[in-house]
């Protein structure tokens, strides 16, 4: 008879005593770090090529630099809640790319101004609304550091706005009004002929932003008074009353951020504000609507005024808690260096946030802002990246006169960014244009939030402004 | 004597890693979160300043907090019927014997073994306003002439979000109801076929006056998987259209962790606590029901 082997109490205690206290120690032995780190965390960008050019990058300048270099990508939708964790931690990345103004972050990261001063004195001046997108006047802290910015275009469908006498596309937000119903009548199995985001999401954001702008109207002043409650605002919401019955189905106020990509890719719409994203999707996937996608700069308002948001900016802090501080000053000044190859590698996606950093390296500093923004100019008239015809980004080319920040005219602070992150103008376009509020009462209810907003952050002494804000 | 022999200091320390994961992992974090909805905290900010009751004054006041709190009682309580109505059915066919009954309950498992986030992705496309499939198929087969913008028109995004939290839960509700059905004495179902009750009659006058305390745990687990879920309404919906369809922790988690506002966020989070501590208490007591030799079914 065999005895069957097995464990006793005290063996079975004493095993997995000892197997809990090396799980536990485990990490503390490990973890040390054995050389200079850098850990970066950026979004996973919309141009794959791009994840593919930064990572080797990366890798190969901490194998020049005797640093190991390590690159985590997330959804662009997690960023926020990311950051808030690694803050509660205190610990995690040394280099975190936001993808809008992380204003909301400042008393937890590091002045940039050195970096920025090292990188205009290699590069010549970083672009006004980068500067404001990054800079707080109230503090003159600089929060974060941009390398580069994406335009905000809008996209429209060649053939059909060719069949309604439009073939250049709109050029007003009237013009859209005039479309819809005319594009309505000739393709009615395209569902949403104007595709204009009136929910939740980041296209949603930028598009309202930008109606509302082109009507001259804004949320905050140059001195950061709020003044949404404007005539001007309450014009463009009038305005989004009629585009949405002229153009739009409900549709739209469930849109996510990709939604409007897929309805233009599908031509279930015809005009999108958004990215070149759509447009490159469409390429990669030799979808045949790639080529009838053509570009528009930001359309014009009733007295002339024509302004997009930016659509992304990519804008990396340093938290206080970081563990390799001057390594990822000195990561960031060389990798605006190589500008013009993550241009390129993001396929015209990303534009850049110093001009000059476009530049050939060769050209002299106060010719380079000039020649980077020639550069951009040619690269967008002749895309290399098979574009049909090849002129077809050229609209894009022009982003500097017409693109502006979040937080338009005056800087991105963190009253701005709540406002944008709890979705309050599409929330007030969404009501308008449904019709649960006048115009009157959708401005007024979103005008409140807003000043609510603005009043907490200025008692934490991060937004100025307050004596010239509207009733 | 030997450590491993005491079982008095062997029961604690076997007792003690998880008792401080929940201390770790749900006490303190909802100790800080009752700190934090009394303070003016912000995402990027260490320092709690006493704010009082001024968050939730706030919220009161808010006529999206409380569409809202309106929200996710109405989508508790109309997915939790739903839940019932598809359990009890379910449970009733899978009583009967059937060829190919285990790939069927393997299909019937599948949702409550798929991970929220991706069954809330499928479901998106499902609902989707411009290419949704449910529309695609009505209009097919000639059931619909207009469209249905599921998640664009408040009325059908809530109905929306109760389905796929209906269907989440339902699976697990099945099988307690079946755990249940297949403890109810057979004499007693024997006795009322006897007595010519038809299956309809045994269904609510015998078998679901038995299984009640079997299915008020199974709502109850439902009720807070439901009313805490931020997943399903988050991907379907973000709250849209125009902060109709937010539920409680949509909305905290939009204003806390988006918005960079803590102190709100975490004031909009506690207000689940008074409504869970009362399902916790019911579950409690259920449960206690059920125990065999306390009054419930096996007790007789």
């Amino acid at each position: 008879m065999t005895r069957r082997k097995g464990m006793d109490r005290r063996q079975f205690v004493t095993t997995t005593g000892a197997a809990a206290a090396a799980l536990a120690l485990g990490p503390t032995i490990l973890i040390k770090r054995p050389q200079k780190t850098l850990k970066i965390i950026q979004w996973s960008h919309f141009v794959p090529a791009y994840d593919t050019w930064f990572d080797k990058y990366a890798k190969d300048w901490g194998t020049q630099k005797g640093v190991e270099v390590t690159v985590d990508h997330i959804s662009l939708a997690d960023l926020t809640t990311r950051a808030n964790a690694e803050v509660a931690a205190q610990q995690g990345h040394d280099l975190f790319q936001f993808l809008s103004p992380p204003g909301a972050f400042e008393p937890q990261v590091l002045d940039m101004a050195d970096v920025v001063r090292d990188a205009e004195r290699a590069h010549g001046p970083i672009i006004d609304l980068c500067k404001r997108a990054t800079y707080n006047p109230v503090t003159h802290k600089w929060f974060g550091f941009s390398d580069n910015y994406v335009p905000d275009p809008g996209d429209y469908l060649k053939s059909i706005w060719t069949e309604i006498g439009m073939p250049d596309g709109p050029k007003t937000w009237e013009d859209l009004v005039t479309a819809g119903p005319q594009i309505k009548a000739k393709h009615p199995e395209i569902q949403i002929p104007i595709g204009i985001g009136m929910s939740q999401e980041l296209d949603t954001n930028m598009a309202t932003r930008a109606m509302l702008w082109s009507f001259d109207g804004s949320i905050q002043d140059a001195d950061e008074n709020v003044v949404l409650k404007s005539d001007q605002a309450l014009e463009a919401l009038r305005f989004g009353v009629r585009l949405y019955q002229a153009g739009m189905t409900p549709a739209v106020l469930s849109w996510n951020a990709a939604s409007n990509n897929q309805a233009l890719n599908a031509r279930q719409t015809t005009y999108i504000l958004n990215s070149i994203s759509a447009y490159r999707t469409a390429q990669d996937n030799k979808l045949p609507v790639a080529d009838d996608i053509f570009f528009v700069p930001a359309l014009k308002g009733p007295r002339g005024t024509g302004r997009a948001s930016e659509h992304v900016m990519g804008i990396y802090a340093i938290w206080k808690f970081a563990q390799s501080p001057d390594v990822a000053k000195q990561f960031l000044l060389e990798l605006v260096t190589h500008n013009r190859e993550a241009i390129l590698a993001s396929k015209l996606y990303n534009f850049p946030s110093f001009p000059g950093a476009a530049a050939d390296a060769s050209t002299a500093l106060a010719q380079k802002p000039a020649a980077g923004n020639r550069w951009m100019e040619q690269q967008t008239s002749n895309d290399p990246f098979g574009s049909n015809p090849a002129t077809k980004l050229k609209p894009i080319g022009t982003a500097l006169q017409w693109a502006t920040n979040i937080g338009h005219p005056g800087p991105a602070n963190p009253a701005e960014s709540e406002v944008f992150d709890t979705f309050v103008l599409p929330t007030m376009f969404a009501n308008a244009v449904t019709g649960r509020m006048t115009p009157e009462q959708a401005l007024d209810d979103a005008h409140k939030q807003v000043k609510t907003i603005f009043e907490k952050w200025r008692a934490k002494g991060l937004v100025a402004g307050g004596s010239k804000d509207k009733a | 004597m030997k450590f491993a022999d005491r079982e008095d200091l062997l029961g604690a320390a076997m007792l003690g890693p998880a008792l401080a994961y929940v201390i770790l992992l749900v006490g303190v974090p909802f100790v800080l979160a009752i700190m934090l909805s009394f303070s003016s905290a912000t995402a990027g900010s260490l320092t709690l300043t006493w704010v009082g009751f001024h968050n939730y004054s706030t919220i009161l006041a808010d006529p999206i907090f409380l569409r809202a709190l309106r929200n996710t009682a109405i989508v508790t309580i109309g997915s939790q019927v739903l839940v019932i109505v598809l359990a009890t059915a379910a449970a009733q066919v899978f009583r009967a014997a059937f060829h190919g009954k285990r790939a069927a309950r393997f299909v019937l498992l599948l949702p409550w073994a798929v991970p929220v986030s991706l069954a809330a992705i499928a479901w998106t496309w499902i609902f989707d306003s411009t290419f949704s499939v449910i529309n695609w198929t009505l209009r097919v087969t000639g059931l619909l002439h207009g469209w249905l913008y599921w998640l664009g028109e408040p009325g059908l995004a809530l109905f929306a979000i109760i389905i796929v939290q209906a269907w989440r839960i339902f699976p697990f509700a099945t099988v307690i109801v079946l755990a249940g059905l297949s403890s109810i004495p057979q004499d007693v179902v024997e006795a009322s076929i006897v007595d010519g009750a038809g299956f309809w009659r045994r269904l609510f006058k015998v078998e679901l006056p038995l299984l009640l305390p079997v299915i008020a745990v199974a709502v109850l687990f439902g009720v807070v998987y439901t009313a805490t879920d931020l997943g399903v309404v988050y991907i379907l919906t973000g709250g849209g259209p125009a902060n109709t369809t937010h539920v409680l922790p949509t909305l905290a988690f939009q204003r806390g962790v988006l918005g960079a506002d803590l102190g709100q966020g975490a004031a909009i989070a506690v207000f689940l606590v008074p409504f869970l501590i009362v399902v916790a208490v019911l579950m409690l007591r259920v449960a206690r029901r059920t125990e065999v030799g306390a009054g419930g079914i096996g007790a007789r």
